[in-house]
Order: C-alpha cells, then structure tokens, then sequence
C-alpha cells in the first residue's frame, strides 16, 4: 500500500492511494493521513482513488472517519474517480453523493469554485 | 474438470491479501470478468476480514480456514473461524451496525457480501465461532469453442 499527500491549497488536501486498500492497509496509513489533516486548517478532503487497485468496506471505514474528523469545519470530501466495484461499495455506503469522474485539476478547481461561488 | 481447495492461516491482518490472492487463482480457470473478479475479490475480502478481526480480535494465534469448490461456474467459499462467534447474526447483518466503530469499521461487511454474491449463509454460535459461506455463479465472456 502506497498513498501520497499534498496540500494543494491551506484548505484543500489531496489523498493518492495506489495498491490495495483493506483493513490491512488502513491500519498503517490511518494516523500518517490523520495527522497530517490536524497539521494544517484542512476542510476538503480530494481522495484520488485511480492507482487502487482494489478496496473493501475498510476505505468506507477510512473515508468516514476522516468525515467525522472535519464534522467541525464543515469539511467537504470528494471521492475520485472510484473503479465500478468502488462505486458500488461507496453506493451502499451512502457515500455516492460525493463521488466524481475528473482530473484532479477539475476536482481542485470544483472545490474552489463552491468555497468562492 | 471441478476443484477444490483447503486454505488455514492464523488470523492477522496481512493474510487478508493472502486469501484474496489465493482465491483470484482459483477462479481464474472461469476466466471472469474484470467487474466479477473484483466484486468476489472484496466479498472475500470482507469475510476474511470478519474471521480476523470480529473473530479472533486479530490475536495472532486463532486459525481461519477458507475452502473453496467449484462446480461448473459455481464457486463457492466458506470462511471458518472457531472465534468468539456473533450473538445476534441478524443484527450484525443490518447495514451500518458495527461492535468496533472505535475502530472506525463501517458495518458493511455483511451489506456487500449479500450484494455481491448470490447467496450467502452465516452461522455462528457464540463463543464458538462462526462459518461465513457464499455462493457466485460466473458468467464471465466466453470464446465460442469452434
């Protein structure tokens, strides 16, 4: 399990995961993506998910306690450009609202757009 | 020609890739497609899981035993672990419902096996362990034998 991190803007991160996200995996990347959200005045959370390769209900898991994380700063998530199976798992999660087929440029600058707009 | 296997690990978390490598082997003889493999894939992922996790508190020493059949282009798989078992399976099986939410698991384990299979059984008694078996027939795109 790979994941890389980037503070595009103060308040927007980007999360890439590649690989295979389970519980596994969850449990090693959990505190590193935690932290590093409490380290900065993050309220977006971008989840690129193009490079997963495969993903159990432990990504709900992940992407729900993130969520409640930022419940405090009205945060916002965006779930990328999930595979089919994701979507279906992300659909009975009722985390479908927040799925997104873009570039990630066209996420950051959705995101922009609604914290402007 | 049909198959079988008999696989038995201790229950942490790392052997959760293991079955689902093991079972992504099994069926490849079915040729399934990229949206059967990867749904199969994640129901066994999530009972494996369970065993570990709900089953064995991830204690490094309980054993989980997956067996998996193949019938034409049935397969089915169960997972067994002889864990500390669910005490109420009907409740376990509601979406969302979760005994570890500290653990910031989701509670839908259950919700996507029963989704992505075509049936799926669960008996556990407590204390005792629980058996988790399903059931896929694949479709999967097929050359015509000419």
């Amino acid at each position: 399990m790979q994941f890389q991190l980037e503070m595009v803007t103060r308040e927007t991160i980007v999360i890439r995961l590649y690989g295979e996200l389970d519980h596994h995996a969850v449990e090693q990347i959990r505190e590193k993506i935690s932290t590093a959200i409490f380290q900065g005045a993050v309220s977006t959370i971008i989840w690129n998910l193009e490079g997963l390769s495969f993903m159990d209900s432990s990504g709900v898991g992940l992407v729900l306690g993130r969520m409640r994380e930022l419940e405090t700063v009205a945060g916002r998530t965006i779930l990328l450009n999930p595979s089919a199976t994701m979507r279906k798992v992300f659909q009975f999660s009722g985390l479908g609202k927040w799925m997104m087929e873009a570039t990630e440029e066209e996420a950051i600058n959705h995101v922009r757009g609604i914290v402007n707009g | 020609m049909d198959n079988e296997m008999t696989l038995t690990f201790v229950a942490i978390s790392e052997n959760e890739a293991l079955a689902r490598i093991a079972v992504t082997a099994f069926i490849a003889q079915l040729d399934p497609t990229i949206d059967e493999l990867s749904e199969f894939k994640t129901v066994v992922s999530e009972a494996v899981s369970n065993a570990i996790i709900h089953g064995y508190e991830e204690d490094g020493q309980g054993l989980v035993t997956l067996h998996a059949k193949r019938e034409d282009d049935v397969i089915t798989v169960s997972v067994m672990d002889k864990g500390m078992g669910i005490e109420d399976v009907s409740r376990a099986m509601e979406p969302l419902f979760t005994t570890k939410s500290e653990m910031e698991r989701s509670g839908m384990g259950f919700t996507i096996m029963d989704s992505f299979s075509d049936q799926l059984t669960v008996i556990s008694k407590w204390q005792e362990g629980t058996t988790v078996t399903f059931t896929k027939k694949f479709y999967s795109v097929r050359m015509p034998v000419m």
